[in-house]
Formats: C-alpha cells, structure tokens, sequence
C-alpha cells in the first residue's frame, strides 16, 4: 500500500479500493494479517485511549499511541473523524495555522489565569520553567507536537533545553527529517493541561523540574 | 456511519464534559453518548470538549472550522446541575457571550448557541427511578429507601439543590418508603446511610455525570462496601468486576449500589433533547 500522509504516529496507507488505511506508522511494513482489524472509525477513541502496556493516556500527542492494530476507512468523513479522536483539534489547528490565524498564549498567560488549585501555578520560576518544558513536552518519550507558544509577551524561548526542530512544525518530532507536503504537523498552541497539573507539582515541590 | 444527509446538516452538536487527566473514566460517558447520537444521523456533526481532556474547551477556534455548511453549533455541557462549571467557566473557556443565549463567530459566521445542561432536563426523575429499580429488580419498593447521592458543597455548585429537587420529584412518583438526597461533603451524609433509613432493603443512585474518583472510589468507601479506595471503574472493568456485586449485606439490610446516572444510554436522548430545545423552544416544551 502506498503512503499517503503522516500524522504523529500515525501513517495513513491508501488501499486498492480507494479507501484508506491508518496504522501506527511503525507497523506500516507489517503483513496485514498480524494486525488487528478495525473498520469503524469510532474505534479510533478506544485505539487512542490505552499505551501497549495498557495504561491510560491523557495527553494524546505523547508518542505511546499502541501498536498492532490497523483502521479502514472508506471515505473522507471516516477519515476525518478518526483522526479527531486519535488527535483531538490537531487536524483543525493546522487548518487555522494554515490561514495565518493562529493565535498562540504564552506560558505566563496560561499559568496566570489559572484558578483554584492550580493558582499556584503562576509562582513557577523561569528556571524551573526552562528545565519543566524541557523534560516535559520533548518529542522524545514526552510529547510530538511543535511549540507555537513563548514563555512570556517578550518572546522567551519556551526551553533552551529543547532542539531548534521542536519549534518547527517542518519537522517530523518522530525521526527529526523534514516532512513532506501532505503531512500534518501536531502544533501546540497553548500549555496544555498535563502541562499545567506538572507545574503545579514541581510548585508544590513534588517532583523537580528538570530530570 | 449514517448515509442518509443528517436531520439538521447546518448543524453541529458539542458536548462539554469534565474529564479528568489521570483517569479515562470521567470523560468516557461524554465520548459515549456523542459516538451514539453520531449514528443517529442528526447532526451534521458531533464533538466533545473537555476541561481536563482533549480536545480541551480552549481548541474551540479548532472545531468544525472545515466546513462551510456548518452555520451553527449547539453547545450542551454534561453536567448535572447550572453552577460555577456551566455559568463560568464553559462560557468563558469557549468565548461564549455570556449575557446572551447565541453567540455569533466572527469569521466562520456561525452562531453557537448555548444549551441548558443535561442535568436540567425534565426526564431526569424517570431516568433515576429506572436506574433505581434495574438495579434492584422485584423488590418491594414499600420496604425500600432510595437515597440520591449528590456532591454537595464546592465551587457555587448547584448539585446539592438538583438532588434535593429529584429527591421530591421521586417521591411523588414513586411508591418507595423514603426517598432522601444525600451528600458526600454535607448533611446528610451518604456516610450515614444505615442511620437514616429504617427499611430492609436500601437502593444509593449517584446523581453523577460519570463512574469518576467519587462514584466508584469515593461513595463506596462512605457506603461500607470498600474499605479504601479501589482501581478506577476502567481498570476494574478490565478485570470484569462491574457493579456486580448487589445486593450486598451490610447493617443487616440489602444494600444497591448503582453506576452514576451518566452512564445511562438515554443520557444520550437528553442531550439532543437540549440541543434541539434550545433551537426551537416551541419544541422543547411539548416533549
Ligand atoms: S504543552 Fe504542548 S508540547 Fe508540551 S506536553 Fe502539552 S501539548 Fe505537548
């Protein structure tokens, strides 16, 4: 089968009927025949939801999506949805970025207008901020996506700890090469929440900030 | 998927749940009754936004922004009662107008109209009374207490007040010997079931969204029938033990416990009941 696109982990294959096929794009050399098949694209929230050792994962953009498993799909709306659930607005971000109209919230703002247990977030130092980010959203082992976001208005590098090619949404997070025209970078606009709740613990001097 | 074109093709129906970041049982009745109502064939399209989860509420600008037909989104937040969550925090995070029902998108031109939570809906009382009674199938309900477990407490949290108002609703239409709203935080506490009921056989319903941290950890610690808190719902469904275990024998009574409310399949009918409420109120008040 051909390749048609990238998308995080995922490798969407086009198959002689004119249909499609996602798989973990480790899995793309594979027989079919020792993958699991799957033809709803529905099943893509359950394919999404556990690692191969069978623990949740909340951030869907960290590089754990299972293995083992292949997804046809016979048209464009099959497609669209599966891709919502193993990447949730990522398709949609993209779109924006694309349009020029993307707007990206630094991590002070993100922090400061955090509420309730997590007001403490805003007390983060800048060091303690540059070493988070940098052990935290690293495509490899913590997250797949490009930072879009600064650390502050003034325009601060997220981490010096991180490689110019995570602020690239020209760069596949998974292998470091360049991607090709059809693919779709995982852009991160915005601190996420897992983000957020790791900064609270380092705060709250339960974890450091670095390794 | 439907083939047929949906009911609504100008449509879009987003459903707001809590979700959680360290246990996929929170948001999972959300993903349920949207992957539901998608087979219906309804809606042009049907989403979920998260607080805690993804898509979070703050990807708005990333939804349904491919497609031209789509010029409104009916916005239903998963929740049980009105409250800091829907009143606050869903308006603010989506950029909603919050002095008004419909607001308009500038630049898709859609109109996001703003729906009532699910927990308002008038079909709620029969939804709890069945649960009530699948749960614990012939017995007498003259010789049984029903108690609704609200949260109670926390952030202008309306809940307690929602269960209360259940609480009446079931008394009137059912033939129980009690039916009390109960709470985790306040009095009367879930705590004190055995003391505030007298009958042999006692049915707890947890007027939650979902199986989260208090219906399956929580309230079956405050109930007697664990002793600390346990693997998640998920993990233990992994395992094949469910709410499997009823009637158990506690204090001398027969004791049943039922999943949260949320979990309901019907949970799914109310949410596209909000929706197209809110569209045509006309509707809404003869259903
Ligand atoms: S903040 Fe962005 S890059 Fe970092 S882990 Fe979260 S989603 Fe990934």
């Amino acid at each position: 089968m051909k390749e048609t696109f990238l998308i995080g982990q995922i490798i969407a294959l086009a198959s002689a009927d004119g249909g499609c096929e996602l798989r973990h794009r480790d899995d793309a050399g594979r027989p079919a025949r020792e993958l699991e098949p799957h033809a709803d694209p529905e099943d893509a929230a359950a394919l999404a939801l556990y690692d191969d050792a069978g623990n949740y994962r909340p951030l869907k953009t960290a590089p754990n999506l299972r293995h083992g498993w292949r997804l046809a799909l016979d048209g464009q709306e099959g497609l669209r949805l599966a891709l919502e659930l193993f990447y949730p607005a990522r398709l949609g971000a993209w779109r924006v970025y694309q349009r020029g109209r993307l707007d990206t919230t630094p991590l002070r703002e993100t922090l400061g207008r955090q509420t309730g247990m997590y007001r403490v977030t805003a007390k983060l130092t800048d060091e303690q901020a540059d070493a988070l980010v940098g052990r935290f959203c690293r495509s490899d082992g913590g997250c797949l996506r490009a930072i879009f976001w600064r650390r502050d208005r003034a325009g601060t590098v997220p981490s010096t700890r991180l490689p110019p090619e995570k602020f690239d949404p020209a760069c596949d997070q998974t292998t470091g090469k360049t991607l090709a025209e059809d693919d779709v970078p995982l852009i991160c606009q915005e601190a996420c929440n897992l983000l957020v709740a790791e900064v609270r613990a380092v705060v709250k001097g339960e974890r450091p900030a670095g390794e | 998927m439907p083939d047929a074109p949906p009911a609504h093709p100008d449509t879009a129906l987003l459903i707001v749940g809590h979700g959680s970041t360290v246990n996929p049982d929170s948001g999972a009745p959300s993903l349920a009754h949207a992957a539901a109502i998608r087979k219906r064939g309804i809606f042009a399209r049907v989403g979920c936004v998260f607080w805690k989860e993804e898509p979070s509420l703050r990807d708005w600008p990333f939804l349904f922004n491919d497609d031209s037909d789509i010029r409104q989104v009916c916005v239903v937040p998963n929740f049980i009662s009105e409250g800091y969550f829907t009143r606050t925090v869903i308006p603010r995070e989506l950029g909603l107008d919050p002095s008004a029902a419909v607001t308009h998108r500038v630049g898709t031109e859609q109109r996001w109209v703003y729906c009532p939570p699910v927990g308002n809906h008038p079909a709620m009382t029969d939804l709890l009374l069945q649960r009530a009674r699948e749960v614990a199938p012939g017995v007498r309900e003259e010789e049984t207490s029903l108690l609704i477990v609200g949260h109670g407490t926390g952030l202008n949290d309306n809940s307690a007040v929602a269960a209360k108002r259940q609480a009446e609703l079931l008394r009137e239409r059912s033939r129980y010997a009690a039916v009390l709203s109960t709470y985790m935080e306040e009095p009367p506490l879930i705590a004190d079931w055995a003391t505030l009921t007298d009958t042999p056989n006692v049915v707890v319903v947890p007027f939650f969204i979902s199986d989260g941290l208090h219906s399956y950890q929580d309230i079956p610690v405050l109930l007697g029938i664990e002793t600390e808190p346990t693997a998640s719902a998920s993990e233990r469904l992994r395992g094949g033990e469910v709410f499997a275990q009823n009637p158990r024998r506690l204090h001398g009574r027969s004791l049943y416990y039922a999943s949260a409310i949320g979990t309901e399949a019907h949970f799914a009918d109310i949410i596209v009941e909000q929706a197209l409420g809110a569209l045509a109120p006309a509707v809404a008040t003869s259903a």
